[in-house]
């Protein structure tokens, strides 16, 4: 049979198929290749039109054919090369001639599995609906019946402490001479950390770029070293740069093992080196943008900088398996994990796990509740992102975070435990740009802090990604604003110092956005964890499950 | 006037009080004394009328004493007042002879404030500055408590700081929160102060002016004169706080520490130099726009002419490049690009013009648009061309056995290359099937004499009626450099069934018809076994002999092209398959088929293929099924002998000429010692050739200059200079070499990789690569 190719346009998808349309205005246009030049995935393309005219210019029918060539740019219909709408186009085009425009009726997804490989993508779930936490409100104002506050007049502390945070009965303590002192029998002290309430998740060296980690980084050195503001950062599972490790400012960040080991070894041997304690240790289980799924750095990403800092071979394949090997019970793993890297740094530093939500996750918390070098539990819930996931992990599996909270909550406050071990909640926080709102109900919810990660991406890196699966492209290597690239090309586009100066706004800003929640309710000082008298919210059912107030 | 605020040991109302205190106003007097016990607000809220009013008060005064004030009102507490003494004043002075408790003077406009002692919390807050009126004045002999003026808007504060309460912190915790305008005069230590809103700078010659014009009312007024003296010593005891404007506060938003000094100076000064990655990275530590140029570039583009084949020249088996001749012909060198052909082929006329089925022709990108360029008149023009100049003579010889089209394809090359060619032929004409077989009037002896005329001239040493026996081989070998075997296949194939003997092979028919030894089929009908090309000739020629019917049969659906397929329908033959031959019975002149039916047939004519005659051979060289085995360059299993040809595998003429040209390369750089580079083999993908450009034509008479033009030129530059014109940048530009050879070339420094180069090349040369 002759092959459908040779025909014309046989098994060829059509636009309108397609999750983004290029608008292309050629009365705009000058042609000058700005769009072509920088789209990510070569969606766009240059060619020649030819428009043919019939004129007839007599007092009587004079026909003439007029041919006419334009070059001009076109949009590809390859599904390889599908446009994904992440507006570089626009962003570069002198002449506002070109834009992509979201299509509601695509089927994309119906024809994005060629080669029998599903669709694979980074960013975030692609559901634009309000998470149930933004829907919650805060009903409980504090004018005459409390000592009112005033959050741009009075000082607040907005402090929360990570770390096991054990009752005075409970602590080895013993007065002597008039002064507290260790009980030397057992000289256990949890370690605990007075940190920001909301922190920078885990993000790898390697899932993002040198300038993005950097800019992180830096900008976390500077919100505790010149604001005063105790924000920590969790280094993700991709190493740390030994060179960071050695300084001073490795107390600000979080490390993170996770079932890959990556960068382990470099970092075993920098401990003798270190000069201060990480903020705490992060034990990956679980991820709430995939869960149950692993994480893969593709080998053309694995260069120079990420082989010497994860410490593997240059251009292989990086897998992060969904579980980690050699565990075979939630007691063993959790607690071989905790005792081993407690050890690392003599008890000194909080351990604590991080699982994807899940409804076991009562199961998880009880584990821990009963281990005493528990520091915390970090759930991540399904909003949360990721820089590479099947699509059908990252819209279809996983927790919502609200109730998942809420539930291990209750349970310790059944247990009495509930200022004992924290609650880390993540995974869409400030989704629709509320980030203070968003941390201050989950507190109030339960949680004693709360992580950040797409939020970040895009106040501090102005990344495209949105709900309507815009751009995504973190997994391809080819993130058009360089904060999901090891493609110097692509990352130098991101200035370091930029970033930093976000991180900045964002937490000054957050931390001003805290007190305007926290003071109406006439609390400064004491974060209000689980404080759910406070919250409201106009969906009864959602009231119920929460146990909070029903408003409308 | 005194006014009793206790009456009979019963305290008189506020409002009681008020109502007193508002008559005797009205009524004019002009001094009260009150015996007050804390009644709200007293002295308040008086209109004088420009007269004035002093009241003195004993006794414990309540909150808000002369609130709501007016300019007129003069009140002297004799000892302390509670809260918000001078609340929104209006225009009063209030002096106090002791301490003044929270929110003295709260939104106070205008009025004077005096007190004796200090202050306690929150004094001064919220105070306002009305132009119409002077500024508000609030004096504090020691000190103040804490959250001191915040949201002050106006007036003027001072603060003494004697014998204060805290000797460390006169101001007290935190003062102007939120303070916008006014003016704090304070003299001692203080323990910060909102930087946000506030400044604390030295005083002017103005500010000291006016201070010390001022403090001496005050200090009458508290009975503390003799301060006068250290409280006016040098201005250098005092500060002053002034709010910040709006625009200075602008100008402070944002960054404590400019984030580039932080990196510099304690960030770098932290990790090391270059940032926490600086050990590993390579490049400049700079930031790059979107758009880029030269070894930033994502993509570069390269100009590939001539680095793809056209499908014409990819699917001619000769590998004519057509395209070479289009361009030559444009370029007004048509003598050329017709002498041209003749490096590929000896026979463009009698192959390409005649009998070739012209793959290159289906292939051609402009039968996209309308109809193929007419590759047959092409080929047909180079007829009267003459032979092409030999190279120098290289003193190598080379045998070449068989005269047919590969044979003399081969010949042809190795004589062009100026070698000396011995040609054996066991006929005793050149051509081999050209010659024998190919009806004469597909192919008109004229023309195929004047190609063959042509050859000769090359100088070839023809030895005609030479048939190679074995014997003859090993001579051949032994003599010879190189030996060609192109002997053809011309045995005919036969299928062995019941009656098979009475069959006529094909190549015999086709041979006899040509030499005139016509056979006779008037009023017969024929049946040809086998409706490939060679049956379809067949067909045509047993028509051309008189046959009544001529019925071809396969057991498959016809191998032969349609064009000769065509020509054969167009006589009357019918095609008949799946038609399995069971037996021939010449006496009932029946064809008797396995599926049970028959056809008539006076004469049968079996073409199922030929086999070539290679007993000469000796066991050294292989064959497979009757076929040499030979591999894509025509080397055999002996590095001396080549083979070429249906001798090697049964195929089109213009395969035989194909081989016969790289057997001739090969065999060249061998015997020349030079290494052997494979041609081109990569087709130019379809979508690279810009069809847009060209608009159908209308007429298909043969001219042919339009047909030159015609050609699309896919993957070799024809010189339109659009990429030139199209490039924004100015970044590609000609450059021409001589003998009108020309390239182009991009400047790196200003192309940004956008790909409109290679998006809108006509002939798919721009080629845009990662730019690694």
């Amino acid at each position: 049979m002759e092959p459908a190719e040779r025909l014309d346009q046989n098994h060829e998808l059509t636009l309108k198929e397609l999750p983004y349309i290029i608008r292309w205005r050629e009365d705009r246009c000058t042609r000058c290749g700005r769009c072509t030049a920088v789209c990510p995935v070569n969606a766009i393309e240059p060619t020649v039109f030819a428009q043919r005219l019939i004129h007839s210019e007599g007092p009587v029918p004079t026909p003439k054919t007029v041919r006419r060539l334009t070059q001009g740019v076109r949009q590809n219909v390859d599904i390889e090369r599908y446009c994904t709408g992440c507006g570089s186009c626009s962003l570069v085009c002198p002449t506002v001639a070109i834009e992509p425009e979201y299509n509601p009726q695509h089927k994309f997804l119906i024809f994005k599995n060629k080669g029998g490989v599903p669709y694979k993508r980074g960013g975030r779930r692609n559901d634009p609906s309000p998470s149930t936490v933004d829907q919650l409100k805060f009903t409980r104002i504090s004018m005459l019946t409390d000592p009112a506050l005033d959050a741009g007049r009075h000082e607040f502390r907005i402090r929360t402490l990570l770390g096991r945070n054990l009752p005075p009965e409970k602590l080895p303590l013993e007065q002597r001479n008039g002064h507290l002192q260790v009980r030397e029998e057992s000289g256990f002290i949890p370690p605990v950390r007075e940190i920001f309430p909301i922190r920078i998740g885990s993000m790898s060296v390697g899932a993002l770029s040198p300038h993005m980690w950097e800019g992180l980084a830096m900008g976390v050195a500077y919100l505790n070293e010149v604001e005063g503001l105790p924000v920590v950062m969790c280094s993700g599972e991709g190493g740390m740069p030994p060179r960071l490790l050695k300084s001073r400012f490795a107390k600000y960040f979080i490390l993170q093992i996770a079932s890959g080991y990556f960068g382990w070894d470099e970092i075993v041997h920098a401990i003798p080196e270190m000069t201060e304690d990480p903020a705490a240790i992060e034990i990956k289980y679980g991820q709430g943008a995939k869960p149950g799924d692993g994480g893969l750095l593709m080998a053309y990403k694995v260069l120079n900088l990420i082989a010497k800092i994860r410490g593997v071979p240059l251009y292989v394949d990086l897998a992060s398996p969904p579980t980690h090997q050699t565990k075979y019970s939630i007691e063993e793993a959790v607690a071989k994990m905790i005792q081993s890297m407690s050890m690392a740094w003599g008890f000194r530093v909080p351990v604590y796990p991080k699982i994807s939500g899940t409804k076991t996750a009562l199961a998880v918390l009880n584990n821990l509740a009963r281990n005493p070098y528990a520091a915390a539990l970090c759930i991540d819930g399904e909003d949360g992102g990721t820089g590479a996931a099947y699509n059908v992990s990252m819209d279809k599996m996983g927790h919502p975070i609200a109730s998942n909270i809420r539930d291990c909550y209750l349970d310790l406050v059944k247990q009495g435990k509930q200022n004992e071990l924290p609650l880390i909640a993540a995974g869409g926080m400030g989704k629709a740009g509320n980030l203070a709102a968003n941390a201050a109900a989950m507190i109030m919810l339960g949680a004693s802090a709360v992580d950040i990660g797409k939020y970040i991406m895009q106040a501090g890196a102005d990344c495209f990604g949105d709900e309507y699966n815009r751009c995504n492209l973190c997994n391809t290597g080819r993130c058009p604003r360089g904060i999901t690239t090891q493609d110097p090309k692509l990352y130098r586009r991101l200035d370091p110092d930029k970033v930093a100066e976000r991180v900045v706004d964002v937490f000054k800003a957050a931390d001003v956005e805290l007190k305007k929640i926290f003071a109406p309710l006439g609390r400064s000082t004491e974060l209000p964890i689980g404080m759910s008298d406070a919250l409201g919210v106009a969906d009864k059912a959602v009231a119920e499950r929460l146990e909070i107030s029903y408003v409308c | 006037m005194v006014i009793q605020g206790k009456v009979n040991g019963k305290r008189v109302s506020s409002r009681e009080l008020e109502e007193q205190i508002q008559q005797a106003a009205r009524a004019g007097k002009q001094t009260l004394t009150i015996h007050a016990d804390g009644q709200h607000g007293i002295g308040g809220r008086i209109w004088p009328n420009g007269k004035k009013l002093r009241i003195t008060i004993d006794g414990p005064s309540g909150q808000r004493l002369g609130s709501m004030g007016m300019a007129g009102t003069e009140i002297v507490v004799r000892g302390s007042a509670s809260d918000d003494v001078g609340w929104i004043n209006c225009g009063a002075k209030i002096t106090v002879l002791g301490d003044v408790t929270n929110g003295a003077h709260n939104a106070g406009a205008q009025g004077i404030l005096y007190v004796q002692g200090g202050g306690g919390a929150r004094c001064d807050t919220m105070t306002k500055y009305n132009p119409r009126f002077e500024p508000l004045q609030s004096w504090y002999f020691r000190d103040v408590g804490d959250s001191f003026a915040e949201f002050k808007a106006g007036g003027i504060a001072v603060v003494c700081g004697v014998e204060p309460r805290n000797p460390d912190n006169i101001l007290g915790y935190r003062p102007c929160v939120g303070m916008v305008g006014g003016t704090i005069y304070f003299r001692g230590p203080i323990q910060g102060y909102s930087e946000k809103d506030v400044q604390c700078v030295p005083l002017t010659p103005q500010d000291w002016e006016w201070l010390t014009k001022n403090i001496k009312p005050y200090l009458k007024a508290i009975d503390r004169m003799a301060y006068l003296e250290e409280l006016t010593r040098s201005p250098e005891d005092w500060n002053k706080l002034i709010a910040y404007t709006p625009a200075e506060k602008a100008a402070r938003r944002g960054m404590k520490v400019p984030m580039h000094e932080f990196r510099t100076q304690v960030w770098d000064a932290g990790v090391g130099k270059g940032g926490i990655f600086g050990e590993y990275l390579e490049h400049d530590q700079t930031i790059l726009p979107y758009i880029t140029t030269d070894k930033n570039r994502r993509f570069r583009p390269v100009w590939r002419n001539d680095f793809y084949l056209p499908p014409c020249a990819y699917n001619c088996p000769s590998r004519i490049p057509s395209h070479k001749r289009a361009s030559l012909i444009r370029q007004n060198r048509l003598e050329d690009a017709l002498a041209l052909v003749l490096q590929y082929s000896p026979f463009p006329a009698s192959v390409c013009g005649q009998v070739c089925p012209n793959l290159c022709m289906d292939a051609c990108t402009r039968g996209e648009i309308d109809q193929p360029l007419d590759i047959k008149n092409l080929g047909s023009l180079s007829l009267e061309i003459p032979a092409p100049e030999k190279a120098r003579a290289t003193g190598k010889k080379v045998a070449v056995i068989g005269a047919g089209p590969a044979g003399l394809s081969t010949a042809w090359q190795l004589a062009l290359k100026g070698h000396e060619v011995d040609l054996y032929e066991g006929s005793n004409h050149l051509g081999g099937k050209l010659e024998m077989c190919i009806p004469r009037e597909r192919l008109p002896q004229k023309i195929l004499k004047k190609e063959i005329s042509r050859l000769e001239e090359m100088g070839i040493n023809v030895h005609l009626k030479t048939k190679v026996s074995r014997k003859r081989f090993k001579e051949i070998y032994d003599t010879h450099e190189v030996v060609v075997i192109a002997v053809g296949a011309h045995e005919a194939r036969m299928v062995p069934f019941k009656g098979y003997e009475d069959v006529i092979p094909g190549i015999e028919f086709l041979k006899q018809v040509n030499y005139g030894e016509t056979l006779d089929f008037k009023k017969q009908d024929v049946v040809v076994i086998g409706a490939g090309n060679a049956g379809m000739d067949i067909a045509c020629q047993a028509y051309a002999c008189g046959a009544r019917s001529v019925t071809a049969v396969d057991i498959q659906p016809p191998a032969s092209f349609s064009k000769e397929q065509e020509l054969a329908r167009s006589r009357g033959t019918q095609i008949l398959y799946p038609k399995v031959t069971e037996r021939y019975d010449p006496k009932k002149k029946k064809v008797h088929f396995k599926d049970g039916t028959a056809v008539d047939a006076d004469a049968v004519i079996m073409s199922i293929g030929e086999v070539p005659v290679l007993d000469f051979l000796p066991q050294s060289i292989h064959t497979e099924r009757g076929y040499l085995v030979v591999n894509e360059l025509g080397q055999t299993t002996d590095v001396k002998v080549f083979g070429v040809g249906d001798a090697t595998q049964p195929g089109l003429v213009t395969h035989a000429i194909g081989q016969g040209r790289i057997a001739a390369d090969v065999i060249h750089t061998q015997m020349m010692n030079y290494d052997y580079v494979p041609e081109i083999q990569r087709e130019i993908p379809r979508e690279r050739i810009k069809t847009v450009y060209y608009e159908a034509a209308r007429s298909d008479e043969f001219v042919v200059e339009e047909e030159a033009n015609k050609c699309m030129s896919c993957g070799s530059c024809r010189d339109c200079g659009m990429c030139e014109v199209s490039c924004y940048y100015g970044a590609i530009s000609r450059i021409g070499g001589d003998g009108g050879t020309f390239e182009y070339v991009v400047k790196d420094d200003l192309c940004i990789g956008c790909g409109f180069c290679a998006g809108i090349c006509p002939c798919g040369i721009w080629e845009l690569e990662e730019n690694v």
